[in-house]
């Protein structure tokens, strides 16, 4: 596989608001983070933790919208970050088993609902990068 | 493929392999004289069923046959030679001997309608090829093999050096297996094992979260709880339980999946 081109590569993904286009996502997930050299347990944990946050975002998006995804590549790190345009739903709190599971997966997990949308940010480390 | 009156005349060694055993009158007549007294028989009579499973079997070889044929499709070739034989059925049930054809010139395009109509029914639905799979279960092997080596789960680039493929086909079998993988069934003791009660000891999680965790089959809920209570990686959980770590990843988001949908209620 190529090596990448520059420090930071941003690929940037947006499907119809609905679970049927997950797989979309998930497949890129797993295929950027190859690109990156994670290992199959961090792939693994990340196709579920993308699953998860956007399971989140999905329950308070209005039908007939989009879900953004924005995965920045730099060395040895992949942040994705899911959106999808919020009319005043809350995101669930970091004390819940949701967002616990997602921290598991993914590393660092940060959230914002502001300018009407709703998004949950991820961040994965390669191990010993 | 078969000629009629050939097989009429041969006898077969593969007797056995029909349901019921023919008529001794049956082994020996040719088949479009057999074909006419089934048409006379009341359909369902014993002597009908007996003398419809001898037709068949005269006429296996064609079905494997022209089966045969359709063997690149990704669909295994015992199930082409079964759909086949459904068409080999549907034609001795309309075939009308007075037309004066000979039976196979009018089975042949009605087992072969059968079998096309089965893989466009099957393209639909969706179905892993027999090389996508075998490729599966090779990098399958190979991630166990490495994590015993580098004593971590491997990247995909070394999965793919290990199998002689490259990172796409690792990545795309990985990918059938997220939606195909099957897991073998739970036989995990019902009993809570130790780490699964430790790792929940001391951990304060929502009570609306521990009854649905008691409601997880035993092996759903130890891998979950090893996974995010103990803090185990995918691959440790696999060795541990003597699965894959695909398919480990396959349960663990069955499992989310599941407490998900009953948080919600």
């Amino acid at each position: 596989m190529a090596e990448l081109a520059t420090d930071e590569d941003l690929v940037v993904l947006t499907v119809p608001a609905d679970g049927a286009y997950l797989s979309v996502l998930r497949t890129a997930t797993a295929g950027l983070a190859a690109r990156l050299h994670f290992t199959l347990d961090e792939i693994e944990d990340l196709r579920i933790a993308v699953d998860e946050a956007c399971a989140m975002l999905l329950a308070g998006a209005p039908a007939g919208t989009e879900l953004t995804c924005r995965f920045e590549v730099t060395q040895g790190t992949l942040t994705i970050a899911v959106s999808v345009p919020n009319t005043g739903q809350r995101l669930p709190g970091t004390e819940t088993f949701a967002w616990m599971v997602l921290t598991a997966l993914a590393g660092t997990v940060s959230s914002s609902v502001s300018d009407g949308y709703a998004t949950i940010w991820l961040t994965k480390q390669r191990d010993g990068a | 493929m078969t000629r009629p009156t050939a097989a009429a005349r041969r006898p077969r060694p593969t007797l056995a392999t029909i349901p019921r055993p023919a008529p001794a009158y049956a082994e020996q007549a040719p088949t479009a004289e057999l074909l006419h007294r089934l048409g006379r028989l009341p359909h369902g009579d014993g002597h009908w069923s007996a003398l419809r499973a001898e037709i068949v079997r005269r006429h296996l070889s064609l079905v494997r046959a022209l089966a045969w044929r359709f063997r690149d499709r990704g669909e295994d070739l015992d199930d082409l030679v079964q759909v086949g034989t459904l068409g080999l059925l549907h034609a001795i049930d309309r075939f009308d001997p007075g037309r004066g054809a000979e039976f196979t010139t009018y089975a042949t395009p009605t087992i072969v309608g059968e079998l096309k109509r089965h893989l466009r029914d099957r393209a639909g639905t969706v179905r892993v090829p027999r090389r996508l799979q075998e490729r599966h279960a090779a990098v399958s092997r190979a991630s166990v093999h490495l994590y015993q080596r580098l004593g971590r789960s491997p990247t995909v680039h070394e999965l793919a050096v290990e199998t002689g493929t490259t990172d796409e086909q690792v990545l795309e079998a990985l990918e059938s297996a997220q939606a195909h993988t099957t897991v073998p069934l739970d036989t995990t003791d019902p009993g809570e094992s130790h780490d699964t009660a430790d790792a929940l000891d001391g951990v304060e999680y929502r009570a609306a979260l521990r009854p649905l965790l008691d409601r997880l089959p035993p092996r759903d809920k130890r891998i979950l709880v090893l996974r995010f209570f103990a803090h185990r990686t995918q691959s440790e959980i696999a060795a541990e339980l003597g699965i894959s770590q695909v398919q480990v990843s396959r349960l663990l988001t069955r499992t989310l999946t599941t407490l998900r949908a009953a948080l919600a209620e």
